[in-house]
């Protein structure tokens, strides 16, 4: 405490009860242990100094951003430093010509494009959090969002990293070429949920604008239809730049906050974004026109405006925090599953749901096949929530069946690695947990996650009714 | 209620973001509300700002106060900051209005006393749109808004109930400054009465009803030359969402220029910046940033503000600030030949 009080100052360095608290938890219902000492670092130096006390005083880290993950990777396991990036939060430098930005990790995913406002460019991953969720932490999850379905997850975005080693090293991965010599480290650290290392300046490749967009709003009166129309368009050998699903439920919670105009009694609608050159474009409007009404959309209709088109996104990004108006708790699983079997793996989460006497919202990244089931339930109900995770666990399974993954952009933290050896042979893990001890041969950084092995803290399972009197 | 968790609820500047953003629509300014007035009651807010409200209240008073503080103002005895504009009136300036208008206008207590030309201004944009103003004046003094903000409940009830009764009938009550109109339209939750219901029904915000009564206004002669950046204050934005009706209002008569931090708090926050100067001086920081970035790309030198409060916190920091109404008076002054 008394290091790193010396390395930033008491100002930034918090240890009160309800700064523990708050720092234990993350956007998810998943509980690991509480948070040790919170810091809030300003400088790579400082990030330095946090992680080199941490580890001098036998400390494990957890590293953290906005905390709006979702599977658990900065919940704190044993009393680590939380050290907390929200306050690295400069855009250094923008260079339209290259095209690339060097920003802090605490940016915020959204300041940075609209910092490019005008210029003519945009950083291309968009998760839905992406007002509150952090650069940092997009890097650490590999996150995606509806764009990158034709633009490439966030590793396709990534350039060079300066990364704090878990010894207080200071490396750079990558270069601001994008070229890879010998192995790509760079590759290796993207995604590694904290567990590598801390990012702490970060080198993006920024997108030029496309020149037309066009925002397709499809409703169906069944879910089916909807995920076959997905599947054809692909099929079609069209690559729209989004591809997004919404279920009735998602879209009577929404409406009313957004008044995009949603047809609240269709069964599911399609969001459909396509952009590049404006004769390309009509031309898929077109076609994917055509597909939808064979397929049995009920209407095709054509965002008129650039203010019909925002209104229709925020309603698709808003979907998870119009869930309190339905109940106040959710588990979100995020697992992918090839397109083709979209309709019949969709079908069988409502009937798991059913069969568990929950709640399912379906919104998700249909051109991916990337699916976000959320289960809606309120954690003071007696049981529910062994209901929750028995059906959790299901979808799963159901998903890796089905010739899925177990995550397609929100990480795999502490809530998918016990899942792990459904998708990975004891050959693979052990590989990958060969890799990790090269980075951090100590197993200081945001240990117990991930990885199945060397579990010592909080599994979904030691979720559980909150403890009287709780409110944070 | 330990100093930590104290600190983290009297952090908040309240301007009423977060509902403005939350999908599910969670009362937060409800929430806020009752925790300040939990705090208040166990911890006093601090002397000075308890006895500066405490002036707010009493009619007349702060006119009063204010002529004495301009004679200050001008001998430089009065450091600059952001909770009095630069040059205060000296006093006798205020206009009289005959009882009797179609229309109330809302005078409040600072803003009577310190900005009487706001409120000329916007008697003469109404009054050039052919209907007749009564000024509530300084007889019916303070809305309580300052005193709800900072928690002090029996104080802000008792001031709504002052001003209910002061304001009988039934004309609409038009208000200049956003944080009293959202304070007035609150009345009716805070007093829970069928009365204060009725009474927060008649209010608007000035744009807002000119918005919705365009046809009074004369037709713009031609946009003044100078391009404005519009500030959204929280509670124009936020609180009572009807700061669409500024750019509807001023659109035709000057050239607006948008900001691109989506409503951002410029973090005056009432009696905020008095409680909190630095985390309010570093929300500004952002705020000016915005307007920095919004001038550059524009051209433009004046910012317009619908609230006071923002208004003279953001000309402490150097700004040329004016209210929106100003800006339409004007136009309105070159075209009638004035």
């Amino acid at each position: 405490m008394s290091d790193l009080v010396a390395a930033l100052d008491p100002e930034r360095v918090q240890v009160g009860d309800v700064a523990r608290r708050l720092y234990s938890r993350d956007a998810s219902v998943l509980r690991g242990g509480r948070a040790g000492v919170i810091c809030f670092p300003v400088t790579t130096a400082e990030v330095s100094a946090c992680v080199v006390a941490a580890v001098a005083h036998g400390r494990d880290f957890v590293v953290r951003g906005a905390g709006t993950g979702l599977a658990g990777g900065a919940v704190p396991c044993d009393e680590p430093v939380m050290i907390v990036l929200t306050r690295m939060d400069r855009i250094l430098e923008v260079d339209e010509s290259r095209r690339l930005a060097w920003v802090e990790p605490g940016v915020v995913n959204l300041d940075l494009s609209r910092h490019l406002g005008g210029t003519g460019l945009h950083f291309a991953p968009d998760p839905s959090s992406q007002q509150s969720c952090t650069i940092g932490g997009n890097v650490a999850n590999n996150s995606g969002g509806p764009h990158c379905l034709l633009y490439g997850v966030t590793s396709a975005h990534v350039l060079a990293v300066e990364v704090v080693l878990p010894d207080g090293e200071v490396v750079v991965l990558g270069n601001e070429e994008g070229d890879s010599v010998g192995y790509d480290l760079r590759g290796a650290f993207v995604g590694g949920e904290g567990t590598l290392g801390i990012a702490t300046r970060i080198c993006v490749r920024l997108t030029e604008d496309p020149p037309e967009v066009a925002t397709l709003l499809l409703d169906f009166m069944s879910v089916g239809a909807a995920a076959e129309t997905v599947s054809a368009i692909i099929a079609a050998g069209m690559i729209p730049a989004a591809l997004e699903m919404m279920d009735q439920r998602v879209v009577e919670a929404v409406e009313p906050f957004v008044n995009a105009g949603y047809p609240t009694d269709a069964a599911a609608v399609l969001i459909v974004e396509l952009d590049g050159q404006p004769a390309g474009v009509a031309d898929e409007i077109m076609r994917i026109g055509e597909l939808a009404s064979t397929h049995g959309a009920r209407s095709v209709r054509v965002a008129a405006d650039e203010g019909e088109r925002e209104r229709i996104w925020k309603g698709r990004k808003s979907a998870f925090g119009a869930i309190a108006v339905i109940k106040p708790d959710y588990y979100l699983n995020d697992t992918v599953i090839p397109r083709t079997k979209l309709a019949e793996v969709v079908e069988r989460i409502y009937e798991i749901v059913e069969e568990q006497d929950l709640i399912v919202m379906n919104v998700f990244h249909a051109g991916d096949g990337n699916l976000h089931p959320l289960l809606l339930f309120d954690a003071r109900e007696e049981g529910v929530m062994e209901r929750v995770l028995a059906a959790g666990e299901e979808i799963v399974r159901v998903s890796v069946a089905a010739g899925g993954v177990l995550s397609g952009e929100h990480g795999i933290g502490l809530e998918k690695k016990r899942f792990m050896s459904l998708q990975f042979s004891p050959a693979d893990l052990e590989v990958q947990s060969r890799l990790r001890a090269a980075f951090d041969p100590d197993g200081r950084a945001n240990p117990a996650k991930v990885l199945p092995s060397g579990a010592s803290c909080g599994h979904v399972t030691s979720l559980g009714r909150l403890p009287e009197g709780t409110w944070v | 209620m330990d100093s930590e968790w104290l600190a983290s609820m009297s952090t908040c500047v309240q301007c009423l973001g977060c509902e403005t953003a939350c999908p599910s629509g969670v009362p937060f300014e409800e929430l806020i509300s009752r925790t300040r007035a939990v705090m208040s009651s166990n911890r006093r807010p601090p002397l000075r700002i308890r006895l500066g409200l405490r002036l707010l209240g009493r009619p007349r008073l702060p006119r009063w106060g204010v002529s004495v503080l301009a004679v200050a103002q001008r001998l430089h005895l009065v450091p600059r900051t952001g909770l009095l504009p630069a040059r205060l009136p000296l006093g006798g300036r205020h206009r009289r209005s005959a009882p009797g208008g179609d229309l109330l206008v809302f005078t409040g207590c600072v803003m009577d006393a310190c900005q009487p030309e706001i409120h000329d201004a916007v008697e003469d944009v109404l009054v050039a749109g052919g209907r007749s103003v009564e000024r509530t004046g300084a007889a019916v003094g303070c809305c309580g808004a300052l005193h709800a903000h900072a928690g002090l409940h029996e104080e802000a009830v008792a001031r709504a109930g002052m001003v209910i009764a002061a304001l009988p009938g039934d004309r609409p009550i038009l208000v200049d400054s956003a944080g009293c109109g959202a304070a007035l339209k609150r009345y009716g939750g805070l007093l829970g009465t069928p009365a204060a219901a009725a009474f927060s029904a008649r209010v608007f915000d000035v744009h807002e009803w000119l918005a919705a009564n365009m046809e009074v206004l004369p037709e713009p002669s031609g946009r003044s030359a100078e391009p404005v950046v519009v500030q959204d204050p929280c509670h124009l934005r936020h609180a009572q969402g009807v700061h669409g009706a500024v750019r509807d209002v001023v659109g035709p008569y000057a050239t607006l220029v948008e900001l691109d931090d989506e409503g951002l708090c410029c973090g005056a926050g009432g009696a905020f910046q008095m409680m909190e100067p630095e985390l309010a001086t570093e929300v500004r920081g952002r705020k000016l940033a915005a307007i920095g970035r919004a001038f550059e790309r524009s051209g433009a030198r004046t910012v317009i503000s619908a609230n006071p409060g923002c208004a003279m916190y953001l000309e402490a920091a150097g700004l040329e600030v004016r209210h929106p109404m100003q800006v339409v008076a004007e136009a309105l002054e070159d075209r009638l030949g004035r």
